[in-house]
């Protein structure tokens, strides 16, 4: 489909098959190289510690001009992910600028599963709970860990 | 008071109308006798400008600005534009704290990417550009961040912002830099692409004249014109060009005695019956800051307009910075939800009827203006008959034309006073309007009648409903619109 793959697609891929990312696998798809498989392991300062987590990572025509399209696959109690797995993400939409990388977008979702941010919600009842009974909100997200995110 | 607010108006500007204008025969003051001069014009002051008339208007106040402080031309408009044209206020600022100042112009950076950016690039072989992963370029333009990149990366940046219709506001490519790509730079990224360029160029206008609190582009169909008028007040313009007229803040429809912002509710909500205004109002909401209709398309509430890059909150309309803690109190439902729901029930039918009542009357009166439209024509061709007939001349039936047209320019004022009423609020005011708005409503229905008759009716007679009529809708206006 893609006339031809893009050096910059290519080098970021190199890169992330010989240095990867501590926590985190990304792998294309044999079929597309625009569509990686990715794993983040949940960090260990985090109520997802102990967790695998899949994800799905799509490379747009008009990357990297547009940022690329990240979705969780596997279930996740949390309050910027939603029930479908989308991501609230400011480098995913309007702060997303050229210069950053599959990479970077990784190690900021890794990021984002150690630190929450219930004040810019994208599941607002999780978010919600997240803030009135952050301990009861952690209980759950360990226990979807241990059901939903074991390799 | 009401009654001495009436009186004194009258008094005050109506006091050289007396009795005679209505027995007035004398033909040569026929035709302004019942002209009732206004002690305010709704007519707005203004000026069509065509685009190169407008750049001169820029040129004016970019050469203020350098007289003032020493800045380029270049740099002169980006800090108009990012300030609304208000050169006292840019050399305030200037004066504060200039780095300040350049930094919220989004002209330079702010220290700390300088310092990321010298690390990276460090690293990197010559003429490496990070977009593209690709070495050797000969040149890698930045903006004055210094951020360096590619030209075809550049390229396809600007193409893709352009899409989205961004042009002044384009961004450096390095993550979290806000310095916007100047005017002088895009066109030499895009100079080999002239679809682009005209793009750019259009785009670029459209930007530059928004940014200006006195230009405003015509409504008119593929109209070229730029209205520029300092007129503070929802005035009318009408354009030289194509004619077309409209309010002088808004763009909407003249609406007098009605503000913008109640127009643009009431319109948005006559709208309510289709399907896609009950879209509209079900999947978007305005900007706070500059009122474009924004849909929310994904789930985060924290949405950022994609014309003027305001951040806010889409539950409260709050600037999303000041957004703390308090976040979960506009999206927390107080009511008992029993009582809340029966109550509500009840108010929103008492609200469709309210609704109704205004509604009816404001459209019925728009009906009526299009069938007046049809008396305009059929008087005109009864005042050619009578004059082919040597009834007359031309002249001497002149006032039968000024009658229809008086009445179109009161019905139309009629029609607009219905939005007004409907978000009236408070009472003395309201008995106040509704009193004068049933004495226009009165006046303009007897005008309507005698002008349909206007055979049977002696010329006195239809030029005495003309004056009461233009009488009632000036006095509306003065005590409620100018």
């Amino acid at each position: 489909m893609a006339s031809q793959l893009p050096r910059r697609i290519i080098k970021e891929t190199q890169r992330l098959l010989a240095d990867p990312v501590p926590g985190i696998s990304a792998n294309p798809d044999e079929s597309n190289a625009r569509y990686f498989h990715v794993m983040i392991a949940g960090p260990d300062d985090s109520p997802f510690a102990g967790g695998v987590f899949k994800l799905e990572l799509f490379l747009p025509e008009e990357y990297p001009m547009a940022a690329p399209k990240v979705r969780f696959m596997t279930k996740i109690y949390h309050p910027n992910i939603d029930k479908l797995g989308r991501i609230c993400l400011d480098i995913l939409k309007d702060k997303w600028s050229p210069a950053l990388q599959i990479r970077t977008v990784l190690l900021s979702i890794q990021a984002l599963l150690s630190a929450p941010n219930p004040e810019d919600p994208l599941a607002t009842d999780v978010a919600e709970q997240w803030k009135t009974n952050e301990a009861e909100a952690i209980k759950t997200a360990k226990q979807w860990t241990l059901s939903y995110a074991q390799a | 008071m009401d009654d001495e607010d009436m009186s004194c108006t009258s008094g005050d500007d109506y006091g050289g109308y007396g009795d005679e204008d209505y027995y007035n025969e004398a033909d040569v003051d026929a035709a302004d006798d019942v002209e009732v001069t206004p002690t305010h014009s709704e007519e707005a002051e203004y000026e069509c400008l065509t685009v190169s008339q407008v750049e001169r208007v820029f040129l004016d106040g970019m050469n203020q600005l350098t007289a003032r402080i020493p800045v380029n031309d270049k740099c002169a408009r980006t800090l108009l534009e990012a300030n609304q044209w208000d050169v006292e206020r840019v050399v305030k600022l200037y004066r504060q704290d200039r780095t300040d100042l350049f930094r919220r112009s989004h002209i330079d950076a702010r220290p700390e990417p300088k310092r990321k950016l010298s690390a990276t690039s460090g690293v990197k072989a010559k003429g490496y550009c990070t977009v593209c992963a690709m070495e050797g370029h000969a040149e890698l333009p930045h903006l004055a961040c210094g951020h360096c990149f590619c030209e075809h990366c550049w390229k396809s940046h600007v193409e893709s912002r352009l899409s989205e219709g961004v042009a002044s506001r384009i961004e450096c490519m390095e993550s979290n830099c806000e310095v916007y790509a100047p005017q002088e730079f895009v066109l030499v990224i895009i100079k080999s692409s002239p679809a682009l360029k005209q793009k750019y160029d259009r785009f670029l206008l459209r930007d530059m004249v928004n940014s200006h609190p006195h230009l405003k582009f015509c409504v008119g169909n593929d109209c070229q014109v730029i209205i520029r008028s300092t007129e503070a007040k929802p005035k009318r313009v009408t354009c030289l060009a194509c004619h077309t007229s409209s309010c002088v803040r808004c763009g909407a429809d003249y609406h007098a005695p009605t503000s913008c912002d109640t127009i643009r509710q009431w319109m948005t909500k006559c709208a309510d019956d289709s399907e896609t205004a009950n879209y509209i109002s079900a999947h978007t909401k305005d900007c706070p800051q500059c009122h474009s209709c924004i849909e929310k398309a994904g789930g985060c509430n924290h949405i950022q307009c994609t014309r003027c890059r305001h951040h806010f909150c889409w539950m409260c309309f709050g600037d999303w910075k000041s957004h703390g803690s308090e976040y979960y109190e506009c999206s927390r439902y107080k009511e008992n939800p029993s009582v809340a729901a029966e109550a509500n029930h009840v108010k929103a039918r008492r609200a469709l009827e309210k609704y109704l009542h205004y509604f009816e009357r404001f459209e019925n009166h728009s009906k009526s203006l299009k069938m007046e439209e049809e008396l305009r024509d059929k008087i005109r061709k009864k005042i050619d008959d009578k004059v082919n007939e040597h009834n007359g001349t031309w002249i001497d039936w002149q006032y039968l034309h000024k009658s229809v047209s008086l009445l179109t320019k009161c019905r139309y004022t009629l029609q607009y006073t219905y939005p007004f009423a409907y978000y009236l609020t408070g009472s003395p005011r309201k008995n106040l309007f509704e009193y004068q708005q049933a004495q226009l409503e009165k006046e303009v229905e007897e005008l309507a009648w005698a002008v349909e008759r206007a055979d049977g009716t002696a010329r006195g007679a239809l030029e005495a409903h003309m004056h009461r009529a233009e009488h009632k809708r000036q006095t509306l206006l003065h005590d409620f619109f100018f």
